[in-house]
């Protein structure tokens, strides 16, 4: 056979501007016929340098920054940076303002995984249809957002010390309305896809990662638990109340990229779960606590982490007494999570390095900052 | 809940399974000698007491007369979490051990620190540029970095409330 054909490696470019890769991002692939043999990825296009803007503005103003980083869950950045802030500065959240921003958090996972699961969808051959079911469930959770902060992807509702303001009238109403069509949807989808012959050709031991090399790797979230680590840390390291709610945490086993689309549909259905009960719940009281508006935390420094819908995001503040931080890190899950493209690549097909790179779930903001 | 170390627990669990590598620690963290970080930041990872499979953050810090390389250590079993941090005191040729042979999670962020730092990680595999263009001027976190690229002035001659100095006077646009 090998006398017949003959082939030799070439270099072909997937991206930047390509569907698959869910922003402007690129892969150089060197492929040898359809085989993937090397795989290396050239991020950087969206680079806006953050880090060193936050630098020079005061903690409260660089809470925006942090919707632009991941925007398809600007509601968790948020949370993570005003955790971080308030970790560093010792501010306590009154407990109604930790219910809101639980709620907040959950409707924001939901809002990513609808897309996290509708382009995986796309990408392994289920055209439009799941992806469109998905999207207007999402299209509800957005108008949510947009009832109660004003804005839609970038929300910027969360401050230090609690959130900006308080739930509009009919908040709780329309967020119940969206939970039974929202479950439905998500059955509707498994239904569709999990037995589908076709689907299943396309996302079972396709870009396998084991479990010691998803630890190793420092993955996190449906990528570490979709390999079968039971790690999540709203259960963990629980923040703003977890701890009060009921919920499981949905693993895969064998850690190949049907584990993880099915290990999101999971967790949609647990943040439901976690919503209904915080509504059920929902203290009295104030939304927040004062804050100085210019506010100084003292000479030290804080790591705040939260589950956030790509996994562990985490702030890291350095603070000089000065009213702006003097050192301002994101631990970006999307770009820890790309780290092990390549093997979770090489000796695959191209279509299968799609399918890969789709199981991801990337979000480019946060890659680039 | 996630049990975090202080760093003088830290410090001690460090300085038993390899002693003589701890420079000195602080509230919240251990800061390593250069030389022996390696084989500690190994250590902790192995030993069944300390467990740090994890290695959830790796980032630089620039605190005008050294740069930290902090590490955010997890334990995933034993559901606990530490800092360690190494320091570089040579601002032009700045470098630490890369720590990619111990957990491969750290190629991506060292490759970051290295390209907005300038820090070098010797032993990493593939030591480049990810974010900015190869040929970039400078490293934009340093604290020192503020001219732009092309000659361009950012608007003021020093970060804000960087120095003693009065702020300079705003120029006119022409």
């Amino acid at each position: 056979m090998s006398e017949i054909v003959q082939s030799e490696p070439f270099v072909m470019n997937i991206g930047p501007q390509h569907p698959s890769t869910h922003g402007v991002f690129r892969v150089k692939a060197t492929v040898d016929g359809e085989r993937v043999i090397d795989a290396e990825m050239v991020i950087g296009y969206l680079h806006r340098s953050m880090e060193k803007l936050a630098e020079e503005r005061t903690y409260t103003q660089n809470i925006p920054f942090t919707d632009r980083t991941d925007y398809l869950s600007s509601m968790s950045n948020n949370l993570g940076y005003c955790l971080a802030v308030e970790k560093l500065a010792g501010i306590e959240v009154p407990p109604r303002g930790q219910a809101i921003r639980v709620i907040m958090a959950e409707l924001q996972r939901l809002a990513s995984h609808c897309m996290g699961a509708g382009a995986f969808a796309n990408d392994t051959g289920a055209w439009q249809t799941p992806i469109m079911w998905f999207m207007r469930e999402r299209e509800k959770i957005l108008d949510i957002f947009e009832m109660t902060s004003g804005a839609r992807l970038t929300c910027n509702y969360m401050r230090i010390g609690g959130v900006a303001f308080e739930l509009p009238e009919g908040f709780e109403e329309e967020v119940r309305a969206l939970i039974g069509p929202l479950r439905q949807t998500i059955a509707d989808g498994e239904g569709l896809l999990s037995g589908n012959e076709i689907f299943l050709a396309r996302a079972r031991n396709v870009a396998v990662i084991p479990p010691d090399m998803a630890v190793n790797a420092s993955l996190s979230g449906p990528m570490l638990r979709g390999s079968g680590v039971a790690w999540d840390i709203r259960k963990a390291d629980p923040y703003c109340g977890y701890e009060q709610y009921d919920f499981d945490i949905p693993i895969g086993y064998q850690g190949d990229a049907y584990d993880r689309f099915i290990v999101r549909l999971e967790e949609m259905r647990q943040s439901l779960r976690i919503v209904e009960q915080a509504l059920d719940g929902l203290p009295g009281g104030p939304h927040s606590t004062e804050v100085p508006l210019a506010l100084r935390p003292p000479a030290g420094e804080a790591y705040a982490r939260i589950e956030s819908p790509r996994g562990e995001l985490g702030y890291y503040l350095v603070s000089d007494e000065g009213p702006s931080p003097h050192r301002f890190h994101i631990r970006p899950p999307s770009l820890i999570n790309l780290s092990v493209l390549k093997e979770m690549t090489v000796g695959g097909s191209i279509a299968d390095a799609i399918v890969a790179l789709g199981s991801i779930d990337i979000v480019v903001g946060e890659i680039d900052r | 809940m996630t049990r975090w170390w202080t760093g003088e627990e830290l410090g001690e669990a460090a300085e038993r399974l390899v002693p003589g590598s701890v420079s000195h620690t602080t509230e919240t963290a251990c800061v390593l000698k250069a030389e022996h970080a390696l084989e500690a930041l190994r250590a902790l990872r192995d030993d069944p007491d300390t467990n740090f499979q994890h290695l959830s953050n790796l980032c630089g810090v620039d605190q005008w007369d050294r740069f930290e390389v902090v590490y955010h250590l997890q334990s995933l079993e034993r559901n606990q979490m530490a800092c360690a941090k190494v320091e570089a005191h040579d601002r032009e040729n700045a470098s630490v051990a890369s720590v990619v042979d111990i957990w491969q999670g750290a190629w991506i962020q060292e490759s970051e620190t290295y390209d907005l730092f300038g820090i070098e990680f010797e032993g990493h595999p593939n030591l480049q540029r990810i974010l900015l263009w190869d040929g970039y001027p400078g490293h934009p976190l340093r604290k020192d970095f503020l001219a732009m690229p092309g000659g361009l002035q950012p608007g003021l001659n020093e970060f804000a409330g960087t120095s003693a100095k009065p702020e300079p006077p705003v120029r006119p646009v022409t």
